[in-house]
This record gives C-alpha cells, structure tokens and sequence, in this order.
C-alpha cells in the first residue's frame, strides 16, 4: 500500500464565527443534549412531529413527488414540490434525494434539470434520472413513487454554475449530464439573455437524445442558441476535431462539460490539447470524482481519506481490512474487538462500494456508516476520516 | 465452574445450524422492524413528556404524583433497555438513519453512551464471562464462582448487591473509569483505550452533570411550587429504573447454572466455541410480549449474545430454534419463569458469600 497527501483535499475551515453566537449555540446545544440526549431538540421530536407530518426529518426538506413522466425508455423525471423553507437553487446545482426503501434511507444526487425562474413560478422542480442497469435505486424510485409520495430533499448544492458576466458558453455533455443544461437553458431563456451558447451534446445512440422537442423550441426562441448532437455511433467520443470543427472560437467562450467521469476525463484531455485555460473550464462529474493519484496495478483500488486528505493505494490480494489501511496510512481511527461486534470503528463512507467479510455482502454506493474493521474496497472509495 | 467442551464436529454442526438461523432471520429484517423502532421511540417520548406533566399534577391527588412517577420509570426503561441498549449494539444501524443508530443514540442514564458502547459491546460480548477479561462479571464487587477467590467482604454481599441494584446506573457509569483506576490505585500500564484519561474524566462527569441538571436541578425549578415533589418523583423513577435493569442483567448472567471460562479455554476459538460460551453464559427468562420489550429483550439473553447486532424483536422467534439446535446437541440451554430464574440469581449472591463449598450448607452455619 502507498499513500500520499493531496493539498486540494485537506478541510476548508470555515471563518471566525463572532463569540456570542457561539456560546448562545454551544448553550443551546447543552440544553438540548442534557434534557433530551439530543444534540438538538428537533432531533428528539422529530417522531412526534412525523405523527403530523409523515417523513419529516431533521435532515432535510419534505418534498411530495407530483408526477413521475417518462422521457425515454429508460429515462424518466420526478417533479416534486419541495416544502416551504427550502432556499431554492441556481441553474446547475443539484440535490440529494432520501426516500425509505424497506426499512432503509437511501439517498442520491441527481442535478435539478428545470429553472429557477420556473421554481419561482409554480414551487416545482424537476429531476431528470436515467435508469442504470442493475441499479438499486434508480429503477426503484421509478416504480415506487409512480403514485406519488414523500421523499427528502437536501439544500441545493454544487457550484457549477455559468461564469458572471455575459461572456460566450460551450456546452458539452455526455448523456444523461444534459440535466443541469436544461436547467440552464430554460433559465437563460426566461431572463431574455442575449448570451451566445453553442451545446455540444453526446449521446450512444441517435435515439439516446433527451428533450429535443424542447430544445427545438429553443432554438426557435433564442437565435444565439445553437445544438449540435453527436452520437457515439456515427461519431465517435470525444475528440479534438469535434471542438475545432462545431465551435470553432472555443477559446473565447467559457466551457461547461458534465457527464460520465470517463467522458469528462477524455473531454478535458482534448481541451488541455487544444490548450485551452484550465480556468475557462468546469466540470461535475456524474459520480465520485477520481482520485488523483496513479494506481500502481490495474487492479489496485484507491482510498480517499477526505478529512486527514491523505490517499491509499490499496493491492487487491492480500485483501486488507479498511481499519488496517487507515492504521497503515497513519491514522488513528477508533476501534475496539476488530471483529465487528462492538461497532466502535463505523466511518461514514462518502461514496464507492464495500464488502462486508462478516455478512458476505456488499454496500450500497452511496453515502452510509460502514464498520471499518470488517469492510474490504470494492472500488474506489471516499472515506470521511 | 467449567464443563467439556464438545467434540470439534458436534461444534461445526451445530455453528452451521445457528447461522442457519441468523442468515434465516436477516433476510426478514426490513420495513417492519423500522416500523417497530419508530413506533417504540415515538410511544417513549409521548409517555416522557407526559410523564413530567403528571408528576405535577401531585398536588391535585397525590395518586397522580405515582402515575406520573411509575410513567416516567416506563419511559426511563424503554430508553436504555428496549431503544438505547439495542440501537448502541448497532441493531437498526442498517436503517441509515441520522438519529437511530449507535454512533450517534445516547440514552437516558448517566453512564455516557461511548463509554458503555466501549467496555459493553467490547470486552463483555466478546469476552463473555470470561473470568479476568469481563469485568461485567459480579462488576468486581460481588463474587459469584469459586474462581473468584473468597474475601471478607463477601459475607455481606447481598447488601451490597441490593445496594449495587438501587444505584445500578451509577455503578454502570462508573465502572469504566474503575478499570482504569483514574481515580483510584495503581494507574494500567497497558491502557487500550482509544481516548485519554482526561477525555475519559471528562465524558463521565460531563454526562453525570447533564442528567443531575435534567432530573434534579430543571424540572424541578420548572414546576417550582411543587419543586421536592418533582425532585423526589424523579428519584424515584431512576431507582425504580435502576432496580428494574440490574435485576434483568443479573437473571441474565448470574442464574445458578450459568457457567464461567477460563482465559485459556477461549484462545483460538472457533465461530462454533464461541457460541458455545455465549450459550452456556446466558440464561433466559420466559414471559409475554410486553415483558419482553420491557426487558428490551434481554430475557432473551441467550440470543442477544449469539446475535447482538440482530433487531432484538426477533429473539423471541430465534429462540425456539435455538432450543432445539441445542437439544439436539446436548447443549444445555437454560431457561426459565421470571419469578425462578430470579430465586436462583439470589441464591448464587447467598451461595459465594462464603468460601468454597461451605456456602452450600444452610445459612445458619454462620
Ligand atoms: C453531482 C451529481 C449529479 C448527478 N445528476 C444526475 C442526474 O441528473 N441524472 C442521473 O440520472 N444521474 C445523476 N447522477 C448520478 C446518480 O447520482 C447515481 O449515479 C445513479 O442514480 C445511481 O443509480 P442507482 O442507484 O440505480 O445505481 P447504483 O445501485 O448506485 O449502481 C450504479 C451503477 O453501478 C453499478 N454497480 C453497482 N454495484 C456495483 C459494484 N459492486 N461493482 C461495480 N459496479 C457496481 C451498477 O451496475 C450500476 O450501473 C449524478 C451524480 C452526481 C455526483
Ligand atoms: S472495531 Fe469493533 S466493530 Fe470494528
Ligand atoms: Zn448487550
């Protein structure tokens, strides 16, 4: 196992909070914990107030899924009207979704594919969600709240959002991470901008395009809009040729790219080849985010230790317990029998798949507390440690 | 007081038949046991906070002051024993919920949750009754096996059990820290604590604190014309809750039949050995529905050591089957009324109250 410390990771500190504030917190979270064991006394309601109002939680905003349409075969959008409270969001920002599947909270993070000027208006919005094969949630939520219901909603999060100003934008997505666009689009064309927008918009097959009635009618609307769809097929991924040829002043514009990781990653090799500023580009990836470090096998998995921002390359055979390559790694997380019985070592895992030695199973691949001592890398992993 | 341990095949049939048995009830776990723990917390705050309300309401009956006081015990028992004992074994941690589960749940008793989770789930689940190495074994004040050897002090200890049983929760906080000797005694050299010392002091008494301001420094001053009787009421709910737990624990461990171990019996021991001490460790009690979720299911303490991790309201389930995996092994299984199991805890603490043997002569030797 190697490691190495990655500067980007390491915790951003928040600013100095004036004192009063934070003795009138610190007091009240006192209160709380000594007359209810809580570290906030809505915790220590919150079953009570779901006798009220059912799925309630500390954690997040209600929100009632109002219709689930269908967009393509495997495709689909949630509209939901979140409670009164949420904040809000800006075009590109994305939520996490909680909903109880058996017994269990599940969450997601979906990019919200409709516009704040719609929001603003009806108190809806949307979330754009393609089907993954074998996936535990997706084709679930589909199916279960096909009749309406209840889910949990985040505070709107992220920060790919377009650059101030009015400067040109290239556009380039990859699949299903049109969604923010949309969001995008919609909002520019609500406020009247005169801002120039040249999407690029790849796709595996010709059928795979979402919303192109839509977009049409866009570019109807917005003469400073224009589309251009590549599908894998006849097209091929992602190439340098592709920029040159559909949008030739590329290096004036400020670029957005958003999609799977493997299509970001090929999309930005191509612009540092057309060396393009770094600080012209953003990107979301559709995923964890890689972790910067070279494997030194194919088959190695990489551990991201997000709060000491130090990364582990982690061999697959012999296999090691995550306890083991925090403690080679230098850390010192809590532990006790090792063995997964006193539960004192449970980390909360960010993202990536775990294997459970004690059940034989393996984790989900979002965001849930694991037991350090019994869990082996499955994939690469984001680890709050 | 050990037995021969079986053969090493009786041992591996009789692991396979007992995770049969978890693997049978994990695949069941899910929306109604969510339900059930959901529907528990939600009963247990409405009757705390009732609680307090009636307890005041003393002044009109004093019938209404041991309502509140008897309601408030109920509330205290359902949150370390049914809620807190079980959501800290990490039972409902698959829930994912931000709030039920054993990272983050702390109960209502002055032993703080990390503290408890540290030595309980820890050195006492993993070293069951194994004399030296579980120090929940007669919590080092009482000797009840001969490997323990006979001291004066043991003559009374029936006292100092029913006193150990009325201050049971202080006993608990504070039985940590006495490993540790921080206040008292030599210091451990080997410390294998994940905190420190100071960390340790400070989790103790600030958890102490919390509660003292809670049960007799706020509600009372909140209720003020009737600040001794909320005062006196809220003792009274902690001792009922104190009595209640020790003696659930006690009927666990400390039956007449159940057995002790060696250090050296248990090194290398298979999955197979290991249930095979939980088993002989534990003994059960038998009632209805509600006894069980008012003893947060540790009658069924042989299961809650065979699977601590499992929601405990399938125990009840697992243990007709666990019975019959025994019987067919010629495990014994101990097992019994409330009421008996009791009798035989009392005459275990009368029994190693004297040296070696003699203890099994009447009494009235002394
Ligand atoms: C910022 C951000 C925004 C996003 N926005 C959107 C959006 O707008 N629309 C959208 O559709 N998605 C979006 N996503 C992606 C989304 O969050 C999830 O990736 C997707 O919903 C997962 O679907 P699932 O839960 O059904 O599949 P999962 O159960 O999570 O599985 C995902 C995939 O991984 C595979 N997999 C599962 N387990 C393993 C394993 N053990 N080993 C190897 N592979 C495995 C499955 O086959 C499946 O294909 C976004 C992600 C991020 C980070
Ligand atoms: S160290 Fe005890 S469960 Fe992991
Ligand atoms: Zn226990």
């Amino acid at each position: 196992m190697t490691t190495m410390t990655d500067p980007a990771l390491s915790p951003r500190s928040s600013g100095p909070a004036p004192l009063a504030a934070a003795t009138g917190v610190g007091l009240r979270r006192w209160l709380a914990s000594s007359l209810t064991q809580h570290d906030h006394f809505s915790a220590y309601f919150e079953p009570l107030i779901q006798l009220f109002l059912p799925h309630w939680s500390t954690a997040g905003w209600r929100a009632r899924v109002l219709e689930v349409r269908t967009e393509l075969e495997d495709v689909y959008s949630l509209v939901l009207r979140p409670a009164k409270g949420w904040a809000g969001f800006q075009a590109g920002q994305y939520v996490e979704i909680s909903a109880e599947q058996d017994g269990r909270r599940v969450s997601r993070i979906f990019s919200i594919s409709s516009s704040p000027a719609y929001f603003a208006r009806t108190g809806l919005i949307e979330l754009t969600i393609r089907v993954q094969d074998q996936g535990r949630i997706t084709p679930w939520l589909r199916q279960h709240f096909a009749g309406g219901g209840l889910v949990t909603l985040s505070a709107a999060q992220g920060d790919f959002i377009a650059s101030e100003g009015s400067a040109p934008l290239l556009l380039i997505a990859g699949g299903s991470g049109i969604t923010p666009f949309r969001s995008l689009l919609q909002q520019l064309q609500r406020q009247g901008s005169a801002r120039p927008v040249q999407l690029l918009y790849f796709a595996r097959h010709a059928q795979h395009f979402l919303f192109r009635e839509e977009f049409d009618r866009l570019l109807l609307d917005m003469p400073q809009f224009s589309l251009i769809l590549l599908n894998n097929e006849d097209h091929g991924f992602i190439s340098a040729e592709h920029i040159r040829e559909y949008c030739p002043d590329f290096s004036a514009r400020d670029i957005m790219i958003c999609g799977p990781t493997p299509m970001i990653q090929a999309a930005r090799a191509v612009l540092s080849e057309l060396a393009v500023d770094p600080a012209q580009i953003r990107f979301e990836y559709f995923g964890a985010a890689p972790i910067d470090m070279q494997r030194a096998n194919a088959s190695d998995t990489l551990v991201a230790f997000k709060r000491s921002a130090i990364n582990a390359d982690v061999a697959a055979e012999p296999a090691q317990t995550l306890l083991d390559v925090a403690e080679q790694a230098g850390l010192k997380p809590v532990s006790g029998c090792r063995i997964g019985v006193c539960h004192q070592c449970i980390c909360k895992k960010e993202s990536g798949v775990v294997f459970n030695t004690k059940t034989g199973t393996y984790s989900d691949t979002g965001s849930e507390d694991i037991q350090l001592c019994i869990s082996v890398a499955a994939s690469d992993l984001i680890l709050d440690l | 007081m050990t037995t021969s341990i079986p053969s090493a095949e009786t041992l591996l049939s009789f692991e396979q038949e007992i995770n049969a048995i978890r693997d049978e009830t994990l695949s069941k776990v899910g929306q109604a046991d969510a339900d059930y723990i959901r529907r528990v917390i939600r009963f247990q705050r409405g009757l705390d906070l009732s609680s307090r309300l009636v307890i005041v309401l003393g002044f009109i009956h004093p019938l209404f002051w041991v309502a509140g006081v008897l309601m408030l015990a109920l509330a205290k028992i359902l949150d370390n024993m049914e809620i807190g004992h079980n959501v800290m074994h990490g039972q409902y941690d698959w829930m994912n919920d931000p709030h039920i589960n054993s990272r983050n749940f702390e109960w209502d008793i002055v032993g703080d949750g990390d503290s408890w989770k540290r030595y309980h789930n820890h050195e006492h689940h993993t070293y069951t009754n194994i004399i030296g190495k579980d120090r929940d074994y007669g919590y080092g004040l009482l000797r009840l096996s001969d490997d323990i050897p006979w001291r004066k002090k043991n003559l009374w200890q029936f006292f100092t059990y029913l006193n150990l049983s009325l201050l049971f929760q202080w006993g608990v906080a504070y039985h940590e820290l006495a490993a540790e000797r921080i206040f008292f005694g030599k210091r451990r050299k080997e410390s294998h604590l994940p905190i420190s010392r100071s960390e340790l002091k400070s989790a103790f008494f600030s958890k102490i604190g919390k509660q003292v301001f809670k049960d007799y420094i706020f509600w009372p001053l909140l209720c003020f014309p009737v600040f001794w009787s909320v005062l006196l009421g809220n003792l009274c709910a902690n001792l009922i809750r104190n009595l209640w737990t020790s003696t659930i624990i006690f009927c666990g461990h400390f039956t007449e039949d159940a057995q002790t171990f060696s250090e050296e019996e248990c090194k290398n021991e298979t999955r197979g050995q290991w249930y095979y001490r939980q088993i002989l460790g534990s003994s059960n009690l038998e009632g209805a529905r509600w006894f069980h979720i008012l003893t947060g299911h540790l009658s069924c303490q042989i299961e809650h050591h065979l699977f601590p991790d499992i929601p405990a309201r399938h125990y009840p389930a697992m243990a007709q089957k666990v019975e019959q995996v025994c019987k067919t092994h010629g495990i014994p299984y101990n097992t019994g009324s409330f009421a008996h199991q009791y009798l035989t805890v009392v005459k275990r603490v009368l029994r190693y109250s004297f040296p070696d043997k003699a203890g099994q002569e009447p009494l009235t030797n002394h």
